[in-house]
C-alpha cells in the first residue's frame, strides 16, 4: 500500500469512509513514517483546538473599517501602548486588550484624488488667516491710547514772547492744578545730555 | 502776517531810548568790582536800567535768518518806551499796537533782568569792545564772548543814555544769526544817571520744580549751549512749560499729552533738524515740533538755530516702532481685552 500522503489529514478529521479508514489504519500498523505524520498532525490539531479566540478590540474593528474606505488624510496614530510598565527587553509589550494595529497603511492609497488641490486651499485658507490676525494686530498696536493734539502756538507764541527770564511771573505763571503724568515717574520728560 | 508781528516786537525790544524828565547829566555808573573780567557786564545793566526809565520813540529795523528756508527775514517795527513798558506796532498799515516787557522776547530782551544778567555773566565774558555809531550817536560797544573768543553777541549801547541801539547775535561758527537796531531814533531828552535796577539773582522757583518732580517729571536743569532751566510750571489746559536761557537767548519747551496729529498741522512742513524729524513753520521765530513716546514736544525760540538744534537733540526722539514691535503690542493688548481679569 502506498503512503497515506493526503488522506493523514482526513483520517485526523475522521472524513475516511469504514473501508478506507481500515485499510489506512492497518498501513498504520506497518508504515512507522505513516504513523508519525499522524500524530504530528492530531498534535497540532489539539493544539490549535485549545487556543481561544482572541476577542476584537472595538478600536481595531473601527480602523480595518476605515481601512476599507476611500477617505481623507489617515488619522493621528494612537500610541497603542499607554502603559509602559510592561516591558521586554526595553520595548513595551502591548497587552491582549489593549492591542492596536500598526499603522502600516499604504500612504498613497489613503490619498483622495485631488489631494493636492485640497492642501493648496488648506494652505491658502492659512495663509489668509495668518494675514488678517497679523494685520489686526498691527493696526491694533498702532492705535495711540492718547489723544491727538496740534500744538496750541497761539498760545504757546504768546507765553514764549512774555515771558520774562528771571523776572516777575506773567499771568501764565499763576498756580494752576498740575496735571497727573502719564509716562513711568521716573522717565525724563526732557532728556538732559 | 504774524511774523511781522513778531519782528515788531522784537524791534520794539530794541528801541529802549530814553527820554528823561529831569534835565541834566548824571555820571556813568562803574564798573562793579565783583565782574571781574566782564568789564563790559555794568554797560549793560546801565543799559537794562535805562530800557526802563527812559523815554523814546524809533523804528527798528529787525533782521533774523530762517530756518532751514536760507535766507533772511526782516521787518521793521515802530517802538515807543516809557515807564519801563515798551509800546510795539508793526510799520504796516492796519498793524495793532502792543504793550510789552523791554526784558521779554517781545521786548528783544533789550532790557533783561538782573537775573539774566547773571545768568549770561556766568556763561560768557562781557567786555567793553570800543565805540562805534548808530543813526549817527555815538554808541559803546560791548562784547559777549565765548570761552574760545568767538563773539556771540555784540551790543551797541548810546553813550549818552545807555539805551540799547543794536543788538547783534552770532552762532557757534561765528556767523550772524539775528540784528535788531534803530534805523530812526529819537530821545527828547538823555540822561546817563542811570542805577542798575536791584533784583533778585537768578534763581529758578524751586517749589514748583520739586512739586512736578513730585508728581512724576524729570527735566534737566541744563541743556546744551549753556542754556540754564529758568521756569518751569504745569499750565492750562494740560500742558507742561519749560524756559531756558544762556542769558543772551530764549528757549520755551511745551509738552502736551499724546501724538501729533500730523493731518491738522496747516502751515507746517517736515524738516530734519539735528538728525530728527521735525514739523516746522515759516517763521521770524524757532519753532519746531514732534511728538515721542506719547508726548508732543514743540520748542519756540529766540536763539540761533545751532543752539536750537542741540536742545531738539537732548529731547526725547522715541523711533517709531517697527512691524514686529506693534504686532507684538496688539497681541498684548487683544490678550489685554479678553483678559476678564487685566
Amino acid at each position: 500500500m502506498r503512503h497515506l500522503g493526503e488522506r493523514v489529514s482526513a483520517l485526523v478529521d475522521g472524513e475516511l469512509s469504514h473501508s478506507e479508514r481500515e485499510r489506512a489504519l492497518a498501513h498504520l500498523t506497518f508504515c512507522a513514517d505513516c504513523r508519525a505524520e499522524v500524530e504530528a498532525v492530531r498534535a497540532l490539531k489539539n493544539r490549535l483546538r485549545s487556543l481561544e479566540g482572541p476577542s476584537v478590540p472595538a478600536d481595531l474593528t473601527m480602523s480595518l473599517l476605515r481601512m476599507s474606505e476611500p477617505g481623507g488624510p489617515l488619522p493621528p496614530r494612537v500610541n497603542p501602548f499607554p502603559d509602559a510598565s510592561r516591558v521586554f527587553g526595553g520595548m513595551p509589550v502591548p497587552s491582549m486588550h489593549g492591542f492596536a494595529p500598526p499603522d502600516n497603511r499604504p500612504r498613497g492609497h489613503a490619498r483622495p484624488r485631488g489631494g493636492r488641490a485640497r492642501r493648496a486651499g488648506y494652505v491658502a485658507v492659512g495663509l489668509t488667516s495668518a494675514a488678517m490676525a497679523f494685520g489686526t494686530m498691527f493696526v491694533i498696536g498702532g492705535m495711540e491710547p492718547a489723544p491727538s493734539v496740534v500744538p496750541q502756538m497761539e498760545r504757546f507764541a504768546n507765553q514764549h514772547r512774555t515771558t520774562i527770564p528771571y523776572g516777575p511771573a506773567t499771568a501764565h505763571a499763576t498756580p494752576i492744578p498740575t496735571p497727573t503724568p502719564t509716562v513711568t515717574p521716573t522717565a525724563p520728560v526732557v532728556r538732559g545730555r | 502776517m504774524r511774523s511781522f508781528s513778531v519782528a515788531v516786537t522784537l524791534a520794539v525790544a530794541m528801541l529802549l531810548g530814553l527820554v528823561v524828565a529831569a534835565p541834566g547829566h548824571g555820571a556813568a555808573t562803574s564798573a562793579d568790582e565783583t565782574d571781574g573780567d566782564d568789564t563790559g557786564l555794568h554797560l549793560l545793566r546801565e543799559a537794562a536800567a535805562a530800557g526802563r526809565t527812559h523815554r523814546y520813540t524809533g523804528v527798528i529795523r529787525f533782521v533774523t535768518e530762517r530756518p532751514g528756508a536760507g535766507g533772511t527775514a526782516s521787518a521793521l517795527v515802530e517802538v515807543s518806551g516809557a515807564d519801563g513798558v515798551l509800546t510795539v506796532r508793526e510799520a504796516l498799515a492796519g498793524a495793532v499796537a502792543r504793550r510789552v516787557d523791554p526784558g521779554s522776547p517781545a521786548g528783544g530782551l533789550a532790557a533783561p533782568t538782573p537775573g539774566m544778567l547773571d545768568v549770561l555773566a556766568r556763561n560768557y565774558h562781557v567786555v567793553a569792545a570800543g565805540r562805534g555809531t548808530v543813526c549817527g550817536r555815538d554808541s559803546r560797544i560791548v562784547e559777549v564772548r565765548r570761552d574760545d573768543g568767538g563773539v556771540a553777541a555784540r551790543f551797541w549801547l548810546d553813550e549818552s543814555s545807555r539805551l540799547p541801539l543794536r543788538r547783534d547775535v552770532f552762532d557757534g561758527r561765528g556767523r550772524l544769526t539775528s540784528s535788531a537796531a534803530f534805523v530812526e531814533v529819537e530821545i527828547p531828552q538823555t540822561r546817563r544817571d542811570v542805577t542798575p535796577l536791584p533784583g533778585p539773582a537768578a534763581a529758578r522757583d524751586e517749589a514748583e520744580l520739586a512739586r512736578l518732580r513730585a508728581r512724576g517729571w524729570g527735566f534737566p536743569v541744563r541743556l546744551p549751549n549753556r542754556l540754564e532751566l529758568f521756569a518751569a510750571r504745569a499750565e492750562e489746559p494740560g500742558y507742561l512749560y519749560f524756559g531756558y536761557s544762556d542769558g543772551l537767548s530764549v528757549v520755551s519747551i511745551f509738552v502736551q499729552r499724546g501724538y501729533l496729529d500730523e493731518e491738522r498741522l496747516t502751515g507746517w512742513h517736515v524738516q530734519a533738524r539735528a538728525g530728527h524729524k521735525t514739523w516746522v513753520r515759516d517763521s521770524l521765530r524757532q519753532e519746531a515740533s514732534w511728538a515721542s513716546g506719547g508726548h508732543v514736544y514743540t520748542v519756540l525760540a529766540d536763539a540761533p538755530s545751532d543752539t536750537v538744534d542741540a536742545a531738539i537733540a537732548a529731547l526725547p526722539h522715541e523711533r517709531e516702532p517697527g512691524f514686529w514691535t506693534r504686532v507684538a503690542r496688539g497681541a498684548e493688548r487683544l490678550a489685554s481685552w479678553a483678559n476678564p481679569f487685566a
